[in-house]
């Protein structure tokens, strides 16, 4: 008790406003999505018990073998007029489970009631996912704090800024039939570079540095891109591969390269700043040529990393359809353009505009570091 | 001509004329890197196959181009090496925990009108292929995290080579967490530029919170982002333990020798 009592007294007050802000957030939420059955209109089961009926082999066209099985289910209704009854359920699914799978006591289910009979009958729509996302959500937030303390809050608490800016920015767009998708999202990126250098990297001339190395790379590495797909007449994207599409599908797309990038080419042009800065203050007689060649030594290193970075955060997301197509007598080729030609083409984009902050960021670098000499 | 052919040339003329030697190797890498994508994938349509030891084999050649071929074989790359597997081991386990009890396998029903010409019945499992694309998403940035981690641990050793091995394993701790936050948004910036036809589509059909909060595919982005969290910051004391222990127990085995 004294260890805990001495190791609150150490505590500034932020970091005591800041733990106790997380820990009522932690505990409501909790409470709250065990709780939440009565604010949902559609009716909510738990699984009580399942007991397997039946169990048969299926081979599809393609000489897929697979398992189908039925189960039945006594589930509790959790919400609205039929609250406490029993119902049963029955559920169908196979090994694969693309688009179906096994229930078993405990799981919570969204049903839809048909209330044209006696007994109730219901039918399976949903899965009740919320509970698990909110824990995840809580323990990625943890991990990020226990393990990276100050700078892990940062991280969490600029993903959540941005995400909230991005929604709010699609709003916009959604209920404004004039503006274009591109001038918000650019709007958006100047924000999201802005607040994200500033806050990891505080007010200082390797940040401003920083800040217009990255919005410079991002812009010149979106118009090279454009420039392609106008050469190019488009040819080899599939855009009808593309997912929920509601929107124009080409200014989705470079809407997607636009953000997609960012991260990564500020990640560049924080790196090639703060070592400018940092081997000028090491060593304040630092030759150029030197200078230059440290930095763009360090750019060298760190091109290919980042690039393979944006290259598995975009390709591993096609793995199961993928899967789906090949297992469905689809020709390899065809599998790989339908599938990959978008994400192949973002994270190419990304990538050049990843190697092109390097240059870009040193000598905006070099331009500051001049400024900041001048004035001393 | 080709948007990617043109795409793909640009970058290499790029990359060789801004990282010389370096820059082909990297360049390079990515090819490899994309044949390694391309062969787990057919090694997945084996139903008898657990796509969970494949991805585990997939993401030990990944790093093991990352590495190895970007860098060079030497104890820093070989200790990335080596915490990178063990990291990536645990996420496996706890990933394929998640995934089961969120049912965010396979395809959700925004999908499932276009996929109405498939056979949905393949036999293979694809929670556990879930699994993998969630873990495959984030190598790229923890195979970084290793190196950015184990290379500079390396200079401080050699600078101080008296320094204890807690102290090393803290300045790996305090190296880990200044690259935390910029690594951390350059995957979820990279994930946002994915998901940006998927937020116009909830806006467009104006899903409420709740339609949102259990949706297959939003579970299944959530995961993506929060596990490429934990894995980014999860490797951090991973990286910085093994690293320190290696540096001063191999201090002690050549202390006799050099001094």
């Amino acid at each position: 008790m004294r260890f805990i009592s001495n190791k609150i007294k150490q505590l500034s007050i932020v970091q005591i406003i800041v733990s106790i802000i997380i820990i009522v957030g932690f505990f409501s939420s909790i409470i709250f999505v065990n709780n939440n059955h009565s604010f949902y209109t559609n009716t909510i089961v738990k699984v009580l018990d399942t007991k397997l009926i039946e169990q048969t082999d299926t081979v599809d066209n393609y000489n897929n073998k697979d398992i189908l099985s039925t189960q039945t289910i006594q589930a509790e209704i959790k919400n609205g007029k039929y609250i406490g009854q029993t119902i049963e359920l029955t559920n169908d699914y196979s090994i694969a489970g693309a688009y179906d799978q096994a229930y078993s006591s405990g799981n919570e289910l969204f049903v839809s009631l048909s209330k044209t009979k006696e007994p109730l009958t219901a039918s399976v729509t949903n899965v009740k996912r919320d509970k698990y996302i909110v824990y995840i959500a809580w323990i990625f937030i943890f991990t990020l704090i226990l393990i990276g303390k100050k700078q892990g809050l940062f991280a969490v608490v600029s993903l959540g800024i941005n995400a909230l800016i991005l929604s709010f920015a699609l709003d916009i767009y959604v209920h404004n039939y004039n503006v274009n998708l591109l001038f918000v999202i650019s709007i958006c990126v100047i924000i999201f570079t802005i607040s994200s250098l500033l806050l990891v990297n505080g007010v200082n001339e390797k940040t401003f540095a920083a800040i217009v190395a990255t919005l410079i790379g991002t812009f010149i590495s979106v118009l090279i891109a454009y420039l392609v797909l106008v050469l190019t007449n488009e040819e080899g994207l599939r855009y009808e591969a593309m997912d929920f599409l509601t929107r124009p599908y080409k200014l989705v797309f470079m809407a997607g390269v636009f953000v997609g990038s960012l991260g990564a080419v500020m990640d560049v042009a924080i790196t090639m700043s703060s070592s400018i800065f940092e081997l000028y203050e090491k060593n304040n007689n630092i030759s150029l040529y030197a200078l230059k060649k440290s930095a763009m030594d360090i750019g060298k290193d760190i091109m290919g990393t980042m690039t393979n970075i944006l290259f598995f955060a975009y390709l591993s997301g096609a793995i199961p359809i993928m899967i789906l197509y090949l297992k469905n007598g689809s020709p390899f080729l065809f599998t790989i353009s339908m599938n990959l030609s978008l994400e192949i083409a973002r994270a190419l984009a990304g990538g050049i505009g990843i190697v092109l902050t390097i240059p870009i960021g040193l000598y905006v670098s070099l331009f500051f570091l001049n400024r900041k000499k001048a004035k001393l | 001509m080709n948007v990617l052919f043109l795409l793909t040339v640009i970058l290499a003329i790029l990359m060789i004329a801004i990282g010389g030697k370096k820059g082909a190797r990297s360049f390079f890498s990515l090819f490899l890197n994309f044949i390694v994508i391309i062969l787990t994938i057919l090694f997945m349509t084996d139903e008898s196959a657990n796509p969970i030891i494949i991805t585990l084999i997939a993401c030990i050649a990944i790093s093991s181009i990352n590495l190895f071929f970007i860098n060079k074989i030497n104890s820093k790359t070989v200790v990335a090496f080596i915490s990178t597997v063990i990291t990536i081991s645990l996420l496996l386990i706890f990933i394929h925990f998640v995934t089961k009890k969120t049912m965010i396998q396979g395809f959700g029903e925004e999908e499932i009108d276009e996929l109405s010409i498939f056979s949905l019945f393949i036999g293979v499992d694809l929670m556990k292929v879930a699994t993998s694309v969630i873990i495959m998403s984030t190598i790229g940035a923890i195979t970084d995290m290793a190196i950015s981690i184990t290379s500079p641990m390396r200079e401080i050793y050699e600078h101080k080579p008296h320094i204890s091995q807690k102290e090393l394993f803290t300045s790996g701790l305090t190296i880990g967490r200044d690259i935390l936050g910029s690594n951390a948004n350059t995957l979820f910036f990279a994930f946002f530029g994915g998901y940006m036809a998927l937020l116009l589509w909830f806006k467009d059909l104006s899903y409420t919170i709740g339609q949102i909060a259990n949706s297959k595919i939003f579970g299944a982005e959530m995961l993506i982002i929060s596990f490429a969290g934990i894995g980014i910051a999860l490797i951090i004391p991973i990286a910085s333990a093994i690293n320190a222990y290696y540096l001063v127990s191999q201090h002690k085995k050549e202390k006799p020798h050099s001094n």
